[in-house]
């Protein structure tokens, strides 16, 4: 019989809800109260997320934010700031000595971003891994991908484009020149694409949410059990939530 | 004296660091090390920060400061490695 894993469907919330809700599994996992969970979200309202290690106002236009009503929040992930809008969110919390993860750092990145490329391949994209932590499609960024391990635990969290607004996304985020420099595409505007855009079909979250379940499943030889929050995970969320990821000392700090 | 870099690391990521330092002493007052890098444990950025305090900014004692506190506290940079660090830190004398 294949290991079971929780599937954990929380369809749309704000940021800080969401990086709560992450690190709340987080901990519930590590202290061996919950299985290994894939987590399938959305952001609501639109949010931009930094990376652990960024400056919020070197990575995000805060103005703009605001006349948009864009939230803004850093994630306990290093790695760059994301525009989350019409995409799909997972995530993956599992014990790093579990046997389907790679001891490796940059392999088990490679082994997760697996399962997100065999779900594009369901839905009938070809994509392909690139270090450290971006999936591409046509030479162009479908999802982008980061990781933190604390308490012998992996969170894996990434985005799937589902659609972009790409002059809404680079309104809100600021892209310095250096960034740019050794691309081959200099205009940012081009190097991201959605799987509406490969597709040239409206697609459902839903839709995408159960490819990538599979996709899941496939990569990890694992069955995935549609479950919910414990009491103690919901605490957890909203204790993150007011004391970490809403507080302005936390995504003011850099 | 405040002073900026960013530097895009060659097949690396992006650094971002702002420092303030002692012009007559040639040393490091206030560091933060910025970027979308990836290092393990995160919060080992802020000891590195802190522990960078009053060293001097010379390419080799620079470089084994940080060498010696990324052995220290078993850092794991991705994207990012102790000479660019270093090379970021000294741009921003230039």
């Amino acid at each position: 019989m294949k290991e079971q894993w929780r599937l954990l469907k929380t369809d749309f919330s704000t940021a800080f809800t969401n990086m709560a809700l992450d690190k709340a599994v987080l901990v519930a996992n590590s202290e061996g109260k919950v299985s290994p969970t894939v987590r399938f979200y959305g952001w609501k309202p639109s949010a931009i997320s930094i990376g652990y290690f960024q400056s919020l106002e070197e990575e995000v236009n805060l103005d703009n934010c605001r006349k948009l009503g864009v939230d803004y929040v850093r994630r306990i992930t290093g790695g760059g700031a994301v525009f989350h809008e019409e995409e799909l969110t997972y995530s993956i919390i599992i014990p790093e000595v579990h046997p389907q993860i790679p001891k490796n750092l940059l392999k088990s990145y490679g082994k997760i971003c697996g399962a997100v490329m065999k779900g594009l391949n369901n839905l009938g994209i070809e994509s392909k891994y690139v270090p450290i932590n971006d999936i591409i499609t046509g030479g162009k960024k479908i999802s982008g991908n980061a990781q933190t391990r604390k308490a012998k635990t992996i969170l894996q969290h990434g985005t799937v484009l589902i659609d972009v607004d790409v002059d809404k996304m680079f309104s809100v985020l600021k892209v310095p020149n250096q960034k740019i420099k050794d691309k081959l595409i200099a205009d940012v505007k081009q190097r991201v694409t959605s799987i509406k855009h490969v597709l040239e079909k409206e697609i459902l979250f839903e839709d995408v949410a159960e490819e990538m379940k599979r996709g899941f499943e496939e990569e990890f030889n694992v069955e995935l059990i549609e479950g919910t929050l414990t009491e103690e995970e919901k605490e957890l969320t909203k204790k993150f939530d007011k004391e970490c990821f809403s507080a302005r000392n936390w995504n003011h700090r850099r | 004296m405040q002073s900026k870099s960013i530097y895009k690391i060659p097949n690396g990521k992006l650094l971002n660091i702002s420092l303030d330092y002692d012009e007559i002493n040639n040393s490091i007052n206030e560091i933060k090390i910025m970027g979308d890098f990836f290092a393990y444990p995160e919060e080992s950025i802020e000891l590195m920060e802190n522990e960078l305090k009053n060293t001097i900014l010379e390419k080799v004692s620079l470089f084994e400061k940080i060498n010696s506190i990324i052995r220290v506290h078993s850092i794991n940079f991705i994207g990012l490695n102790a000479e660019r660090l270093t090379e970021g830190i000294l741009m921003c004398k230039k």
